[in-house]
């Protein structure tokens, strides 16, 4: 069939361009390596090598500018098109449409390789060839996971998905629909569209910097593997550092940003949830830092050379593994973020074997024992393959589950591949001079020290957050724990408790070695005014818990240490003072994180203790709470009404008023929250709610709608306001003489039965029976009364109702329960008399401020000791 | 002893005793019938909702809880009490996972996680009404 209105050709320019950049990835890759070796084709080799990089990277260009082009023109033929954006869509979000997907953000993290190789070209002279040739090399990788290619016919193997290629009418789910019976079927079609919870400037923001700090971990990485290959064990470290502090300003920055998003726009309750997420990207930070300092030592003394080398490469391949586990879809249940599998999870994993490969191989300096490693390896994936699925059977601590004999062998080998680092490690040059061990009393050792236990706690974070990987090797069925925050914080807290003390301490140390009466009198002011702060404050805040002390201790520590260290060193000379300042935004960070996080206070628990006996366990997290339309219940210090709700285009805003009491016992109105819940109309969307907060310099005010009932339907096109004049469903009562149950708007009273009343309006026959119920009705101002009939005429009930107009009940008489003469009931309430009510979630944030404030001046910081040291070697 | 050799005798007891701690602080993924076998632990069942059976969120009686039936994936259905409000969009779930507890015939969940097929499946292509 022909189809009319479709754009293949652009399609087709994509796909040449998808084809040029690998191509010319791999080209730079080869040439850029051949370049590197010293001998007289290098130079030539060069010369292909950089225009072969150059087109890749104007490629990668020309794929970004036609996919852009492609969202912008609205070619929904295109299933990528289709799928991320539409017509009703706002412009403005056509950037976020481009990365929603898996291929867009592979492109976006593409992109800003090729940006920074393009710097490099210029910038790395001696350093070019081996370093693009590593980037080249990453690029191929990257760029194949667009290539759309199938290997193979009767079953066969899909290498990257490709943005240009697939058409909607020819994609697997939507094979044989009838709308591509209609040729022209692009007339009246829109895109599926962009999910409206990521239709934000977040989202145009966050991915954007979260790639390029991803992006920027290529740098060290590349210039670990240039200096192991050229046998430049220290030169790299000096070019490389810049770079390696950017990646630390830019993805701390982005992962800030994720969590500020998640506070703001989401309904978390918090910016940091330990999602796994989350924690793939601050794990690869973790190391970051880690390799960052101690390249730093190393630029100056030369000491733990093997562990700077090993946290660059671990850095980047935990980004690979950190792609892995969000790509791959094995994260599933575990996970609020969602991510599909494209199918791609086995490329990634060869990816991911490949570069930890060469990282390994190329960390075994001796020519020996990279010959033992090479053979020994080899034979334990022998090994492994000759062991196929056999299994025993395993039962220790938890764990009871049947182990292949193959993860044995695996463990085996990763124990070996730790021995064979070990004794790489000793042959590392140079080695501190005459085997004299580092003094205890040097800056390098407690920096060495500080790497380390951030090594550990990146450990403890991914051990954690790769359950499912486990699961998955093991045959086990491990659940993340019940409450993962608290598992998470009690790890976490010592290891932040130790990294800011030594961020405290560390540069008060010299190199080699430090008069320790020296240190103490430096360092003693800012001692004694944190220990009187973390006093005084630990008695504001009720803090009992000792971790929490000791944290609170050590950030105020680090933080008055560095401004000391400020204002002693540099004599308040801020272009020097980055790491300082650097390190007091870190500590700041903590600083806000620790007191938001533990003093954070649910105002809205739920304090009528209604039905708590019925559940007969206490559960603590009762976070919600009903509020009425012209209530005003009491939260926290504030006094809280809804007042009502307004509907703007999809977005139904309700209006939450919060008041104080002021000394005459008035209430003032302090600030109105707008909640709201975004009714969206593509269904597949679904309804999302979205928080509203009132920033104060201390402290937040966060509300949030969990739950509402009466959503306008968007689709009604007639009033619906006759309705209200029906009564709602009724509810049925049960009462003893005496009893007393409440309307929305009024008492209700049952007094008395009586038999003796005016009969003629009811037409009775001789054998019926006929009751009256007398009901009291009170409301503010009145007393009505309500008089409902029991009727039992031929054996069957038949009652009659009898209204209240004036506050819109009606009452039924249903039985009598002739043992102990109760009566049944049924009341019903007119719609128009059912006020409004919403069920909502308040929570108060202390010092939420000092987190990000930590967050920009860490960021400042950091430009700063970048530009430092750009400088000096200018 | 050198101290290279203290520390790293340091990393390997906290490391073992990270991996030991979440192999003991996990909570297991089990069935009903697994789960009410032992009411003293948490799990967490996986499962779908039955949309037939009755759910019931009455917020003015108890804003945080909310009672609705089950099936796991070997078939076996649970009332379920869930303390925290109704979750949004609650009906189009596809997959629920509840972390909680067997409390007499009941599972008392202390919270859900959700799949919804809009996040994770997408509509198919439709021709929009032309005005």
């Amino acid at each position: 069939m022909e189809y009319t209105g479709e754009h293949t050709y652009i399609g087709e320019i994509g796909n040449v361009f998808v084809i040029l950049s690998f191509v010319f990835a791999l080209l730079a890759s080869i040439s850029y390596f051949f370049a590197a070796r010293d001998n007289e084709q290098a130079l030539s080799w060069k010369r292909i090598a950089r225009w072969s990089f150059r087109i890749h990277g104007i490629s990668v260009f020309g794929i970004v500018a036609t996919l852009f082009v492609m969202l912008y023109n609205h070619y929904f033929e295109y299933e990528y098109v289709w799928h991320h954006s539409s017509k009703t869509m706002q412009m403005r979000y056509i950037l976020s449409c481009f990365w929603e997907g898996q291929e867009g953000s592979f492109l976006l993290w593409t992109f800003w390789h090729v940006v920074i190789g393009f710097i490099l070209q210029r910038k790395a002279k001696e350093w070019e060839a081996p370093v693009l040739s590593v980037i080249a090399l990453v690029q191929t990788f990257l760029t194949s996971m667009l290539l759309g290619l199938y290997i193979g016919s009767d079953h066969p193997i899909k290498i990257g998905s490709n943005p240009f290629t697939v058409l909607l009418r020819n994609h697997p789910d939507f094979y044989n629909i009838p709308l591509f019976t209609n040729p022209n079927y692009l007339q009246n079609l829109d895109g599926h569209g962009l999910n409206p919870l990521l239709q934000n400037y977040w989202m145009t923001i966050h991915p954007p910097t979260l790639f390029l700090g991803f992006a920027l971990t290529v740098v060290p990485f590349a210039f670990a593997i240039a200096g192991l290959w050229k046998k430049k064990y220290t030169e790299w470290l000096k070019p490389a550092l810049p770079w390696t502090f950017l990646g630390i300003a830019v993805l701390g920055v982005g992962i800030l940003m994720g969590g500020a998003w998640a506070y703001e726009a989401l309904s978390f309750g918090g910016f940091w949830a330990w999602d796994p997420v989350e924690n793939a990207s601050l794990v690869p930070w973790l190391t970051l830092v880690g390799a960052g300092h101690l390249m730093l030592i190393n630029k100056n003394k030369g000491q733990s050379l093997f562990t700077a080398f090993g946290l660059a490469i671990l850095t980047f391949i935990l980004i690979l593994y950190s792609t892995f586990l969000t790509r791959s879809g094995i994260l599933g249940e575990t996970s609020v973020h969602a991510f599909t599998d494209l199918g791609m999870s086995g490329q990634l994993l060869i990816y991911l074997f490949a570069f930890l490969f060469l990282g390994i191989f190329l960390l075994l300096i001796d020519k020996k024992i990279k010959i033992q490693y090479a053979i020994a390896s080899t034979l334990f994936i022998i090994l492994i393959y000759i062991l196929g699925s056999s299994s025993f059977h395993l039962k220790m601590f938890t764990v009871d589950a049947d182990i292949p004999f193959r993860i044995v062998a695996l463990f085996c080998w990763i124990i070996y591949t730790g021995y064979a680092f070990v004794k790489s490690s000793t042959k590392f040059l140079p080695q501190s001079e005459s085997g004299k061990e580092e003094s205890i009393y040097s800056r390098e050792f407690w920096m060495f020290v500080g790497a380390i236990i951030l090594l550990v706690s990146s450990f403890q974070i991914m051990f954690n957050t790769s359950l499912p990987v486990w699961n998955k090797l093991f045959g086990l069925h491990k659940a993340p724990p019940t409450d993962v925050k608290q598992f998470y914080n009690a790890w976490q807290l010592p290891f932040a408790f130790l990294t800011t003390f030594l961020i405290a301490i560390g540069q008060y140390f010299k190199y080699k070695d430090t008069n320790i009466k020296e240190f103490f009198k430096k360092i003693g002011l800012s001692l004694l005014i944190a220990a009187i702060a973390t006093a005084l404050i630990s008695y504001g805040l009720h803090y009992s818990n000792p971790l929490y002390i000791l944290l609170l201790f050590s950030a105020l520590f680090a933080a008055f240490a560095n401004a000391a260290y400020m204002i002693q060193v540099f004599g308040g000379k801020i272009k020097k003072a980055g790491a300082s300042i650097a390190h007091v935004g870190f500590a700041l960070v903590l600083l806000g994180a620790l007191i938001s996080t533990s003093k954070k206070d649910v105002i809205s628990q739920n304090t009528s203790g209604k039905s708590v006996e019925s559940i007969g366990k206490d559960y603590s997290d009762r976070d919600n709470i009903l509020l009425t339309q012209g209530d005003t219940l009491p939260m926290g210090k504030y006094y809280v009404a809804y007042t009502g709700n307004h509907t703007e285009g999809f977005n139904t805003y309700f209006d939450v008023d919060y008041f104080l009491k002021n000394a005459a016992g008035k209430y003032d109105k302090q600030f109105r929250l707008s909640p709201l819940i975004q009714q969206n109309p593509n269904p597949q969307f679904g309804n999302a709610a979205e928080p509203d907060t009132r920033h104060f310099l201390t402290f937040d005010v966060y509300t949030h709608i969990t739950f509402y009932d009466h959503l306008p339907d968007l689709k009604a096109t007639g009033k619906k306001e006759e309705s209200k004049d029906e009564y709602a469903a009724a509810k049925n009562v049960t009462m003893a003489k005496g009893d007393t149950i409440f309307s929305s708007n009024a008492i209700i009273i049952f007094d008395s039965l009586s038999t003796q009343f005016d009969k003629t309006s009811y037409h009775l026959e001789k054998d019926d029976i006929a009751v009256m119920a007398h009901i009291s009705v009170l409301d503010v101002n009145k007393k009505y009364q309500a008089t409902p009939v029991y009727i039992i005429h031929n054996n069957s009930v038949q009652p009659i109702a009898s209204k209240v107009d004036n506050l819109g009940l009606q009452f039924m008489f249903w039985k009598i329960n002739p043992e102990d003469g109760k009566v049944d009931f049924s009341v019903q309430e007119k719609k128009s008399n059912i006020r409004d009510y919403i069920v909502m979630k308040a929570m108060i944030f202390p010092y939420i401020n000092i987190l990000w404030m930590g967050c920009i001046i860490m960021a400042i910081g950091t430009f700063l000791a970048i530009w430092a040291r750009i400088r000096r070697a200018a | 002893m050198k101290k290279i050799h203290i520390i790293g005798i340091i990393i390997i007891a906290v490391a073992i005793g990270a991996i030991l701690t979440t192999l003991n602080s996990t909570s297991t993924y089990a069935n009903f019938t697994e789960a009410a076998k032992s009411p003293d632990s948490e799990f967490h069942v996986v499962g779908k909702l039955d949309t037939q059976k009755e759910m019931v969120y009455d917020p003015k009686l108890d804003a945080n809880m909310f009672t609705f039936y089950m099936k796991d994936n070997d078939g076996v259905e649970r009332k379920v009490i869930l303390h925290k409000n109704k979750p949004q969009d609650f009906e189009r779930s596809e997959q629920i996972v509840l972390i909680g507890r067997i409390e007499g015939e009941e599972f008392h969940a202390s919270d859900i996680l959700m799949k919804c097929p809009s996040k994770y499946n997408d509509g198919k292509p439709q021709e929009t009404a032309t005005k």
